[in-house]
């Protein structure tokens, strides 16, 4: 999944990072979002549209469309596609609009 | 667009078009409504949408309270087939002064007597209803759960299709740009896009009111101000009811869809038709709303925007005639609260307009008030 060599650009790749996605754990790199370590790791749907519940994937990567709105170490409404990847951080799908208590 | 008509109504917000339908279902035709934008394009789309029937003054009290009653059942009245989002989670009002909570208990006496079951409430009770509220420095409550919110939008639209059905003319992106008056008379309203022989002129044009008032070279008693609000992203409900302070000076309120709502009225605020945003609105904002609902500094705001209050020297409205110019009727300057008495306003204007009694008197709201020194002051604004 991940570009390994390229004709023009470099990639650097940072240390491997564990996190744990809805219970399961994964390894990402440093460097990476959130979201680019989800999609390395084959989970293509983020969320869930609000009326219909149709799934919702990796879209605009920039932080404006909030199709990848997830919960992260507790915090719901999350733009995973620009926050980027720690070691331990527990990621899971939100359900809904987010719960903030 | 049509050359004449029995009465044209300048501004399709919802007190312009709440009086054309109650106006049409009261039998009168050829019925224009000229509006320079788009339908709720002014104060109405732009407003909190708050709806409260906890008053200082009896008037406002009735007003209000025959208001929500309409809206209550609004979707039915006016055969809309979609919801205009009627929200009753009541409005928590924050007493924080020794005098504030005594000009509370006056009201809740003054509105128990008028049928409006509000009452103080302790600290204790008011976080039962608000469980993450900070209520430091706050001493006590006042809550009446049918206090609430509509969408202003859907509401207004609600009126605006239900007064087309009845053969009303609705003209948006029509700018009027004179009145002819003769003898005292008004003889027809001129707009970019034609004249309309009338006569008979309702000037609801809200933040515009008295630009309208001076075509006729009359200077009403009324100054606009810009207001901001601020929305946030949408989170899973937690807030029932709206949060608001007239001595902190702010409201904040969540509504159905998740999105909180929040503004509060600049101190000495000038005379102002601008309606930019501000940079200061959005961090004193944040900080007044983080400070009593501390939940709120997990979401983040997704807009901002203004709109015109239009205040009188009392922040009561104007309803009714102005001496001297034959057939020019006036329904403005709501001080932020043109939104809730909407409804209401087009039942009793329709009804002054058409020589009825109004079912609420208004003759001691009309122009004249400020020159006999007969105002009637609301203490309860933010």
């Amino acid at each position: 999944m991940r570009i390994e060599s390229h004709p023009i650009l470099e990639f650097k790749r940072g240390n491997a990072l564990k996190f744990i996605f809805d219970g399961q754990e994964m390894v990402g790199y440093e460097g990476e979002t959130i979201a680019a370590a989800l999609h390395a790791n084959g989970v293509k749907i983020l969320s869930h549209s609000l009326k219909e519940g149709r799934p919702r994937g990796f879209y605009c990567a920039i932080g404006n469309c909030s199709s990848c709105l997830m919960k992260v170490n507790g915090t719901p409404n999350v733009r995973v596609c620009t926050e980027p990847l720690k070691d331990g951080m527990v990621v899971e799908t939100q359900h809904g609009k987010g719960v903030i208590k | 667009m049509k050359s004449s008509a029995e009465i044209v109504i300048i501004g399709a917000g919802i007190s312009g078009l709440a009086t054309a339908y109650n106006l049409a279902v009261r039998g009168m035709k050829d019925i224009v409504v000229i509006e320079k934008g788009y339908i709720t394009s002014g104060s109405t789309g732009r407003c909190g949408a708050g709806v409260r029937q906890q008053w200082g003054t009896e008037m406002n009290c009735r007003l209000s309270k025959a208001s929500c009653e309409i809206l209550e059942n609004l979707e039915e009245i006016l055969d809309y087939k979609r919801s205009i989002e009627f929200k009753q989670g009541g409005y928590l009002l924050f007493a924080t002064t020794e005098k504030e909570v005594e000009q509370f208990e006056k009201n809740v006496t003054l509105q128990n007597s008028l049928g409006i079951n509000s009452s103080m409430l302790s600290i204790d009770e008011a976080l039962e209803i608000v469980p993450d509220m900070n209520t430091e420095g706050v001493m006590a409550f006042a809550f009446h759960q049918k206090d609430g919110h509509a969408n202003p939008f859907h509401t207004t639209f609600a009126y605006a299709e239900a007064a087309r059905r009845l053969g009303v003319e609705i003209n948006t992106y029509t700018t009027v740009t004179g009145i002819k008056v003769e003898n005292g008379r008004i003889e027809s309203v001129i707009t970019d896009k034609g004249e309309i022989k009338t006569h008979r002129i309702l000037n609801a044009a809200g933040g515009f009111a008295k630009d309208i008032g001076r075509m006729v070279g009359v200077e009403l008693p009324l100054k606009p101000e810009r207001h901001e609000i601020l929305v946030t992203e949408p989170v899973e409900p937690i807030l029932g009811p709206m949060l608001m302070s007239f001595s902190w000076n702010f409201y904040i309120q969540q509504e159905p869809n998740g999105t909180f709502i929040m503004g509060y009225g600049e101190p000495n605020n000038p005379e102002s038709q601008k309606i930019d945003s501000s940079w200061h609105f959005a961090q004193e904002m944040a900080r007044k709303a983080i400070g009593v609902y501390p939940p709120l500094s997990r979401v983040r705001v997704v807009r901002q925007w203004a709109g015109l209050y239009m205040m009188t020297p009392d922040s009561q409205p104007i309803y009714g005639s102005i001496p001297g110019v034959d057939g020019f009727y006036i329904a403005a300057g709501f001080s932020g609260h043109g939104f809730m008495f909407g409804p209401i306003t087009g039942v009793l204007m329709a009804e002054y307009i058409l020589g009825e009694e109004p079912e609420i008197p208004i003759n001691m709201l009309d122009v004249g008030r400020f020159e006999r020194g007969e105002l009637i002051y609301e203490p309860s604004v933010v």
